[in-house]
């Protein structure tokens, strides 16, 4: 199946009535609690970097009082959501694909099928629901996180003064740039489902283990690239 | 107990997995040729999604920092910020990212292929050690080929950083070019290829091992794949936090 | 037998459960179908046999409508299944209500792997009926007794054997009463005591229930004893189709050289 008749059928099943409950819930849960320590760890470790970077970077212009402005800029316009996106995309989407492309060679859809029930709403429709809904929750909770461990690495490792930061950080985000959060989690979510559900829904029966593997790489590589691209083309709309 | 003895086994059995491959470093046989046919397919690969991945990076940090230093009045800083962030920091771990991504996945994927259907098993009753024959190829192509997509995504990151800045939003060429190098030194490329050297390997050995270590069919490939990639990311992003307080305390 | 004739037969025969007239299918330049016609009348238990690779598989998913014939007629209980688009959302409707007359037991049984053996064999009665818990919970465990799996409803896909799984497929294919049951190589990778359990298993199910079985195998011991009806497809040809006891006995080159497992004769291996 080509790409823009999946996504088609895809749309179609995914705005026809409700999905099932069952599995909306179980995806949404895999989707969103599962991906929690994972993201909090990496979040964690990524604020701390920026602003040990940012101090670096900006030590050798003898601009150290502006780690703040950068922190707030970098981390929560740019550097949270991108990282949500591409380290759940990776984890959610490499699971999504895998899962689907296994009951591809299994042939569990075509299960579905005979037993006259549409695979695009049982399978698909709520998997785009689940990580539309959960990503941007999950970029929102990066941002929080990231930027308590960029405070942390600047007032309590590089000495900034902590009410310069908190006052810096005021100053360049914006409700609407945490909204702009959302919007980005919004959009990535639904392209890094859509993306691993055709990478797994396309695999075929006498593919094996092996078509598993390949649905799995495609899912992570294309939803990793496509949120970073479509990011750009984001923050140009947003910010330029 | 339980988990604990479990944590044990892990820890041996990957301590046995480095053992092996220390080992098959530096005693034969070699497989030269393997080698080379796996970084060359690596290669063009991971060309298009690193490439992709990096270029709008250097974009939106000029996009960003178009911003912060004009409300300052010191634009010509711009190209100085972009560069060191290129150099030091974001072309080697995106970089890392994306081979993990690309790379880590399908090495691991085509391991565990090749462990689910008894292949692996084939090749030791063939008398060829797998981790020579399968770990070891993918493995040093890892290590090579990331630094080599890094000297690429550098100049990838920068050039796009100077579209966006001099074309796009009119800042001028010749300050952008003239601060552009005003603050990186030779250092800061070597930071960003021993980063990715570092970031390579590990990308190959969690692969090779996630790969050999793949149990429950087709559902196990899957889980491999996905692993390696998690894995990795974490590792990278660990790692690349204490090389920058290193790095800062060192003063570099 | 000419084949037109075996058609203008069928339009006449209520009793048909599925009638393919002239049905033929390519992949690319491969011709996986030739002109196939057959009619399977109710209650049978209709056995197509083949080396592997010749369309059977093919010509089971066209019945199911997951395929579509590139020409030729498939009526199921005189409806016609090669009419109905499944672009359409009107025909797809139909299509899935028929197929909801069929049950499908898969090669390696496609049994959903994230839910129990119960929930299983319970989903079709919850995707389509308006049972009750109770009462789908009842059904479920009888139809589990019935493939001798009882008290196996907790288990989980991926606890059970390859003879356990399919018999767990069979409980969830005749989960809805369906009319006709389909198939896809139930012996293979099956030892020959657990092939037998399960031939026997089919020829209960059509003693108690009275339903049409329509099984596809390369296995002659399993067409000997359970098939009232044998078909013989061969490079996308059906050879010969009719009674079992006729098959078994015709002089056929294609049949012989198949039953007597011989390598001499029409069927030339790849």
């Amino acid at each position: 199946m080509r790409f823009d008749t999946f996504v088609r059928h895809a749309v179609r099943a995914q705005f026809r009535g409700l999905p099932p409950a069952d599995e909306f819930v179980r995806h949404a849960l895999d989707a969103g609690v599962g991906s929690i320590a994972l993201l909090t760890l990496l979040t964690i470790f990524a604020g701390m970097n920026l602003s040990v970077q940012a101090y670096g970077t900006f030590a050798r212009f003898g601009g150290q009082e502006m780690l703040g402005l950068f922190c707030g800029v970098g981390g929560i316009r740019e550097l949270y959501p991108v990282m949500a996106a591409v380290v759940c995309g990776a984890r959610i989407g490499a699971t999504l694909a895998a899962s689907l492309a296994n009951m591809q060679i299994s042939e569990q859809v075509e299960a579905l099928e005979v037993m006259g029930i549409d695979p695009m709403r049982r399978l698909i429709a709520p998997r785009l629901w689940a990580v539309t809904l959960m990503l941007p929750l999950l970029c929102a909770y990066a941002n929080v996180v990231g930027i308590c461990a960029s405070y942390f690495a600047a007032v309590h490792q590089m000495g900034i003064n902590e009410g310069v930061f908190i006052s810096q950080v005021k100053e360049i985000v914006h409700l609407p740039d945490l909204f702009a959060g959302v919007v980005k989690g919004v959009i990535f979510g639904w392209l890094v489902a859509i993306v691993a559900c055709y990478h797994g829904y396309r695999a075929a029966k006498r593919d094996g283990a092996e078509g598993v593997g390949i649905a799995t790489n495609r899912a992570i590589v294309h939803a990793a690239v496509l949120c970073i691209v479509l990011n750009m083309f984001l923050s140009a709309l947003m910010y330029a | 107990m339980r988990p604990l003895l479990r944590a044990l086994e892990t820890l041996g059995a990957i301590a046995v997995y480095l053992f092996a491959i220390v080992r098959s470093l530096f005693t034969g046989p070699r497989y030269v040729g393997e080698t080379l046919r796996v970084s060359e397919i690596l290669i063009r690969r991971c060309l298009i999604p690193v490439g992709l991945a990096v270029a709008p990076v250097g974009a939106v940090i000029a996009l960003q920092g178009v911003h912060i230093f004009r409300s300052f009045g010191a634009e010509e800083l711009l190209s100085s910020l972009l560069a060191t962030a290129v150099f030091r920091e974001y072309s080697p771990a995106l970089a890392s990212v994306m081979v993990a991504a690309q790379a880590g996945s399908s090495i691991a994927a085509r391991i565990g292929t090749m462990r689910v259907r008894g292949q692996i098993d084939a090749l030791a009753v063939m008398s060829v050690d797998p981790i020579r024959y399968v770990v070891l190829p993918g493995l040093i192509a890892c290590a090579v080929v990331t630094p080599l997509l890094n000297v690429l995504t550098t100049l990838l990151g920068l050039f796009s950083g100077w579209v966006f800045a001099v074309v796009l939003v009119g800042c001028d060429h010749g300050s952008f070019m003239a601060n552009l190098y005003s603050q990186v030194s030779l250092v800061d490329l070597y930071v960003g290829l021993s980063k990715c050297l570092v970031f390579g390997t590990a990308v190959g050995l969690i692969a090779g091992y996630l790969g050999l270590q793949t149990t429950g069919g087709a559902a196990g490939v899957g889980k491999a794949a996905n692993n390696t990639v998690t894995y990795t990311i974490v590792l990278i992003l660990v790692c690349d936090y204490l090389a920058s307080m290193l790095l800062l305390s060192l003063g570099l | 037998m000419p084949e037109g004739s075996l058609y203008r037969m069928a339009a006449a025969d209520i009793n048909a459960a599925v009638v393919f007239e002239k049905v033929s299918k390519s992949f690319g330049s491969h011709v996986v179908l030739n002109e196939v016609s057959l009619l399977i009348p109710k209650g049978a238990i209709m056995v197509m046999l083949g080396p592997s690779g010749t369309g059977k598989s093919v010509l089971l998913r066209c019945l199911v409508g997951l395929i579509k014939p590139d020409s030729g007629r498939i009526l199921v209980f005189n409806e016609d299944l090669t009419r109905l688009d499944d672009q359409r959302s009107a025909d797809r409707h139909k299509l899935f209500a028929l197929r909801r007359r069929f049950g499908m037991l898969f090669q390696d049984g496609a049994l959903f792997d994230d839910m129990s053996v119960g929930d299983n064999v319970a989903f079709p009665m919850r995707q389509h009926t308006k049972m009750s818990e109770p009462e789908i919970r009842a059904r479920v465990a009888e139809n589990l007794e019935r493939v001798g799996l009882p008290g196996t409803e907790r288990k989980m896909v991926s606890e059970l054997s390859g003879g356990m799984r399919k018999r767990a497929a069979f409980a969830r294919a005749i989960a809805l009463r369906p009319d006709i049951v389909l198939c896809d190589e139930p012996s293979s990778g099956l030892d020959p005591v657990m092939s037998a359990t399960l031939d026997d298993l089919i020829l209960e199910l059509h003693r108690t229930l009275g339903m049409t079985f329509i099984v596809i195998s390369h296995d002659t011991a399993e067409a000997r004893a359970i098939a009232t009806h044998i078909g013989l497809l061969y490079q996308g040809k059906l050879q010969v189709f009719g009674e079992a006891h006729t098959v078994l006995q015709s002089s056929h080159a294609h049949v012989r050289q198949f039953f007597e497992r011989n390598t001499q004769g029409p069927i030339k291996v790849l």
